[in-house]
């Protein structure tokens, strides 16, 4: 159980920037999840936590005490590497206790704390393996196995279930928040899937080219995101992007002129973007005034939704709808939506406008 | 296309290469195999057949038994020496430092240098009269007066292995230096995190993939160590009082000072096996220890 503080840092390797004035502050017992494209410094994060590299600028605490010049090892971090990093010539056994028998503790005690961990991740039957002989996700679950059996201040997790399969990546999933739960150890934890993000994280930080556009719960990411690129980079499939004019009326679309009056304005005219996610949008009724007229390119049926495709004038727009709906491609269909779920972010900076 | 066809072209295509190694080794070994039965001299007669009377006669010389425990003690202790240096300056190069780039460049030149050329400036470093190894120590205060390192024969074998030692350890340093730098990043990481100090990092992380290219180099090493000539014929040829006389030089002494060219072929042959057995023994334990990493 422990705080963990990240206070300005940044990082460069020669003259690139890679991590540009971090800021996360994390009570005891959080669950953080790094949200990013790939490069954005994801790992790089979790590096200078776990100490392997330093930042060029900045503090890291832990319970408040300032750990820049603590050796990793003295740390008490646990880590999983998105390679796995499998010592490749011990077994999984010795693997998963190789951090207890660098820290001294007794053979039987070790084995015991092996095989409960092993048992948990259903590795138990393959101790005496190689790396070598175990598959892409064995060996996965024999790095997550290595850094729970530890029992540290914080867990740091890089892509831990990238290698599963969809039924395993689920169980796995579950038991990483029961455990989480039962520990209530701090954890950072990294991942390109969006449900592993929403479903684990007590808080989600998104960034982009080494900052954080967002740090927020899952609702508050999802419902207000701050920036376009958060709006965008969360939710499946991702939020309708539709360029628009705010002025001192409301909103008028660039590509057809149609108007949206909202109660708030722009006293000059200002180039905007709304954002629609694909599951707010709805049929409207031909009675309805404020709707969006789009023709349909192609309909997926994914079974609990039909994702339809389709063009408003030049701009695209893809909507969540219910299942056993006729829409044909090409045809015209028309999408309302609800005042309360726009999001509408300035055209220059990216940010949220309030709304 | 039947397999019988390809397999007969397959000899075919190896037949001009098969004429040319049976001329040039299969007929040589197989008449030294024929003389080392025989009391032929180097010139003159073909020599009568002797059975297993030169055999005989080397096992139970003492200058062969002398002879092989002197190359066996070169081999073991340059081969060693090589090693361990070998990997601790491949340690050192390893890490991030200034002019590191440098120092991995003038690593190799005692390698390239030609044996003769490292054999005459190792005799000159031991000069009795003017050797900087006897003005270092001297002016030191770890020797009174000069020493005849190389005229000594307490000394003579310590001084040849010293030499062979400093030209050979850039070659085992180069490959374990490749071999580091095949190490994951990720598994050091891994390591340091999991709290292991730099001792068990060698040891359950860089060794194990150190362990495959270095016994390669080892298997190669030992193998020319054994078998050395060039390098004490130059600085020692075999003196002083046959204390730095390995099987090789013996050979030579056999058969062409002697020129007695059976016992010679008798002697060379024994080292052909000896050789022959280090090989095979080392392709076992390289076949063991790759199956076992990977
Ligand atoms: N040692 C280094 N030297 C120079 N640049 C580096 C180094 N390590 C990482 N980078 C750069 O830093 C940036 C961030 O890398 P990082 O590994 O943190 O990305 P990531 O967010 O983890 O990506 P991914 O999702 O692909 O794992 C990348 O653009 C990378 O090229
Ligand atoms: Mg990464």
């Amino acid at each position: 159980m422990s705080t963990l503080d990240l206070i300005g840092v940044s990082k460069s390797f020669g003259r690139t920037e890679v991590l540009k004035t971090i800021d996360i502050s994390l009570a005891s017992g959080e669950f953080l999840v790094l949200l990013g494209a790939s490069g954005c410094g994801k790992s790089t994060i979790m590096n200078i936590i776990a100490g392997l590299l330093s930042p060029t600028s900045g503090e890291i605490r832990i319970d408040g005490k300032r750990i820049n010049e603590v050796h990793p090892k003295n740390r008490d971090i646990a880590m999983v590497f998105q390679s796995y990093a499998l010592y490749p010539n011990l077994t999984v056994e010795r693997n998963i206790g190789f951090g207890l028998e660098m820290r001294g503790v007794p053979k039987t005690e070790r084995q015991a704390a092996v095989l409960k961990v092993a048992r948990i991740l259903k590795i138990d039957g393959m101790l005496g393996r190689k790396p070598a002989e175990l598959s892409g996700g064995q060996r996965q679950r024999v790095a997550i196995g290595r850094a729970l059996v530890r029992e540290p201040k914080i867990f740091l997790f890089d892509e831990p279930l990238s290698n599963l399969d969809a039924k395993l990546r689920m169980e796995m999933r579950a038991e990483l928040k029961r455990l989480h739960r039962l520990l209530g150890t701090t954890v950072v934890y990294v991942t390109h899937d969006q449900i592993e993000a929403m479903t684990l994280a007590t808080r989600i930080a998104v960034m982009r080219d080494g900052r954080i556009d967002q740090i927020g719960t899952p609702e508050e990411i999802y419902d207000r995101p701050a920036t376009a690129f958060v709006a965008e980079f969360v939710g499946a499939p991702p939020m309708n992007m539709i360029n628009a004019i705010l002025d001192a009326n409301g909103l008028r679309l660039e590509e057809s002129g149609q108007r949206v009056a909202l109660t708030i304005g722009a006293d000059a005219p200002r180039e905007v973007i709304l954002g629609l996610r694909p599951e707010d949008l709805h049929l409207a009724d031909a009675s309805e005034e404020h709707a969006i007229a789009a023709t349909v390119d192609f309909a997926e049926p994914t079974g609990p939704t039909l994702i339809v495709f389709a063009r408003h004038g030049g701009n695209p727009l893809v909507a969540s709808l219910p299942p056993h709906l006729q829409i044909a491609p090409d045809s015209q269909i028309r999408l309302t939506f609800s005042r309360k779920n726009m999001h509408i972010f300035d055209r220059a900076s990216g940010n949220r406008i309030q709304t | 296309m039947n397999a019988g066809w390809t397999a007969t072209r397959a000899w075919l295509l190896m037949l001009p290469l098969l004429i040319v190694m049976l001329s040039v080794i299969g007929w040589p070994f197989f008449d030294t195999v024929r003389l080392s039965f025989t009391d032929a001299r180097l010139v003159g007669t073909g020599g009568d057949f002797v059975g297993f009377a030169n055999y005989e006669r080397l096992f139970s010389s003492r200058a062969f038994r002398r002879a092989f425990l002197v190359t066996t003690q070169f081999a073991v202790v340059s081969v060693l020496v090589e090693v361990v240096l070998g990997v601790l300056v491949a340690l050192l190069l390893y890490q991030n430092f200034r002019g590191r780039n440098v120092l991995r460049a003038l690593l190799i030149l005692p390698w390239a240098l030609p044996t003769v050329v490292n054999a005459l400036l190792w005799r000159l470093i031991y000069n009795p009269e003017y050797g900087a190894l006897n003005a270092l120590l001297v002016q030191i205060g770890l020797l009174d007066a000069y020493r005849s390192w190389l005229g000594d024969p307490n000394s003579a074998l310590v001084a040849l292995i010293v030499a062979d030692a400093w030209k050979n350890f850039p070659l085992v340093a180069l490959i374990s230096l490749a071999a580091l730098h095949a190490v994951p990043h990720d598994i050091k990481a891994a390591a340091i995190v999991d709290g292991a100090g730099a001792l068990a990092r060698f040891r359950f992380v860089i060794l194990p993939y150190l362990a495959g290219p270095l016994m390669v180099a080892l298997v190669l090493r030992t193998i020319e160590a054994f078998k050395v000539f060039d390098i004490i014929w130059i600085m020692t040829r075999g003196g002083p009082a046959n204390s730095t006389r390995t099987l090789s030089i013996l050979v030579y002494q056999e058969a062409f000072s002697f020129q007695r060219a059976g016992s010679g072929a008798s002697l060379a042959l024994i080292v052909t096996l000896a050789i022959t057995v280090l090989a095979v023994v080392y392709v076992a334990l390289i076949r063991k220890s790759a199956g076992a990493q990977f």
